[in-house]
């Protein structure tokens, strides 16, 4: 015996093809509640009518493609295609408006908008200095680096600039239009500034929620921008340590399948001190630690463990540096 | 005065014109993705541009009768991986028309939001189009959305053991003698010694292996798509 079913049918059929029971949905039907049923289909749940059915025959085999491939199952009258025409766009609208709801997604938006604006903000940020040192020739663009796009953005001349940031007048002075487009060029800066800064102060808010053992780990940009490359925290969750090490490292893993040595680590594990301002001949082994911890960390997180706090977090630290103590001295070329 | 070139039927919606496809418009006026758009009489006609759609890089370059591949109007069709439909609305076309005046489904399946949006504004103007957001790997999530077993079904899959899931899907929906395109994603795949000629041969392997599933082509799409491959079945 077997139970048969659809969005608003559901029947028992014997393997003669003989019906011992059926039962149709007949409470008010609309579009929404037809999307509603049609959901719970999707996710392998029974409707009502084939509930009650299973509950009147226990012994029933619940088979889920069997409508689909049943000769006797009735089609669907006018009404009912009707229907179902206007169910399905609702039942699609709303999984994508619950895209949004998902936090890999969001956090996907926020860390590649960060990284775009950190690109042009580099680009613009170094134009503005080498701009202004043109003109200002005694200005030290590396210690008063930081200084100079918002001097020129809140000065009204380049005379003004100058004595703002302590040097003598320029030799020759840009023209009025020349200087306008110099200090609006400062502004953007200055403003793109802050939009990076208020970009990853959302990037933090949102990784330490997503994901706060990694975080407290790694740092949270780093976690976050973790998670984005391996496309989900569930998907980091499931990765062996080994891939995680390597995330990152795209380049040298194609080099690696053409035979060239495996990389050490991948970008988000080399941004972290513990392994960039380590010698180059334990970087290797504090990368397969820290990776091993990360994983760790990470499926603490998406399985609903218990986020990690600072001692533990420290702990592991320390071990990095017992790591790094073991090994003072680059090993012996063979 | 010159020859014009005389169309070859295909299907009920779809002709071909030397190396160019066209499908006969089910909403007249509209392109899909900007395509060119011709009259000819009371019926528009939009082209299916190769480029863009492996079924119809694989029509074009089959070396057996090119209608096979085709399904026939008023048939219920199965689309695994849909994306923003671009094919589909061509499918579309033949197998439902204007009104779905042939009374034939489409089920477009993608999993993606940001295509299922595209899809669904598609699927507001073409009647007997059923977009569904699911995982194109589960035949639960996609069984309530179709009226009955596919007479033809597609899968465009990017993502790895595209094979496995193509002898699952067909096995789950494919009607008796119905057709199943394949087509391949060889960088999809996991790496394999050999390349991508290795994987076209593993899939193969795995197609001929199966019990209900007679490999009828393989047909290569190379010179359209990189690193793809169709594999035309029918179910035995």
């Amino acid at each position: 015996m077997k139970l048969h079913y659809d969005w608003r049918l559901a029947r028992v059929v014997d393997d003669q093809g003989v019906i011992h029971d059926e039962l149709a949905w007949s409470s008010k039907r609309s579009s929404g509640a037809v999307a509603d049923r049609l959901w719970d289909l999707q996710r392998g749940r029974l409707s009502p009518e084939a509930r009650t059915l299973y509950d009147r025959f226990p012994e029933a085999v619940i088979d889920a493609l069997g409508a689909m491939s049943d000769d006797d199952w009735p089609e669907l009258d006018d009404e009912e295609s009707k229907l179902f025409e206007t169910a399905t766009p609702i039942l699609a609208k709303r999984g994508v408006a619950n895209a949004a709801g998902d936090t890999d997604r969001r956090l996907d938006m926020l860390v590649s908008s960060a990284a775009e604006l950190r690109a042009s903000w580099t680009t613009s940020e170094a134009r503005c200095v080498e701009w202004t040192g043109l003109f200002l020739s005694e200005v030290d663009l590396d210690a008063q680096r930081n200084d100079i796009p918002p001097t020129i953005a809140e000065s009204n001349s380049i005379e003004e600039a100058a004595n703002t940031l302590g040097v003598e007048s320029p030799a020759h002075s840009p023209s009025d239009v020349e200087w306008q487009a110099l200090r609006s060029h400062a502004i953007g800066v200055v403003e793109m500034t802050a939009r990076l800064a208020s970009h990853e102060g959302a990037i933090r808010d949102l990784a330490e929620q997503h994901v706060p053992s990694l975080a407290a780990l790694i740092g949270p940009l780093g976690a976050a921008r973790m998670v984005i490359l391996a496309g989900g925290r569930e998907r980091l969750a499931r990765m062996p340590s080994g891939s995680l090490q390597v995330l990152g490292a795209h380049a040298a893993m194609a080099a690696h399948r053409r035979g060239a040595a495996p990389p050490k680590h991948g970008a988000i594990l080399f941004s972290m001190p513990q392994i960039s301002r380590s010698p180059r001949w334990v970087r290797g082994k504090i990368a397969r630690f820290l990776a091993g911890k990360a994983s760790i960390a990470v499926r603490c997180d998406h399985f609903g463990g218990e986020p990690w706090d600072e001692d533990t977090v420290a702990e592991i630290h320390k071990e990095t540096e017992a790591i790094k103590a073991k090994f003072p001295k680059p090993p012996k070329r063979k | 005065m010159i020859d014009l070139p005389k169309p070859v039927k295909l299907a009920w919606g779809i002709r071909r014109e030397r190396r160019s496809l066209w499908s006969r418009n089910a909403v007249k006026g509209v392109s899909v993705r900007g395509e060119r758009r011709k009259r000819d009489g009371r019926n528009e006609w939009r082209l299916w541009d190769p480029n863009r759609s492996k079924v119809a890089a694989s029509v074009l370059k089959t070396k057996r009768d090119a209608s096979a591949l085709l399904p026939e109007a008023a048939s219920t069709c199965l689309y695994l991986g849909a994306s923003s439909g671009g094919t589909v609305s061509h499918i579309h076309d033949n197998v439902c028309g204007a009104g779905n005046h042939h009374g034939g489904q489409v089920v477009a399946v993608d999993i993606s939001p940001r295509m299922m949006r595209d899809l669904v504004k598609l699927a507001e103007l073409r009647q007997g189009l059923v977009p569904v957001l699911a995982d194109a790997r589960n035949p639960l999530a996609v069984a309530p959305y179709i009226r009955g077993k596919a007479d033809w079904l597609h899968q465009d899959l990017s993502i790895g053991h595209q094979a496995e899931i193509f002898v699952r899907m067909t096995s789950a929906f494919l009607k008796e003698s119905g057709t199943a395109l394949l087509s391949l994603k060889a960088a999809s795949e996991r790496w394999m010694e050999g390349g991508d000629d290795a994987r076209f041969e593993h899939t193969k392997s795995i197609i001929e292996d199966c019990q209900h599933l007679e490999l009828l082509e393989v047909i290569d799409i190379s010179v359209f798509e990189e690193q793809h491959t169709v594999f035309h079945c029918v179910r035995i």
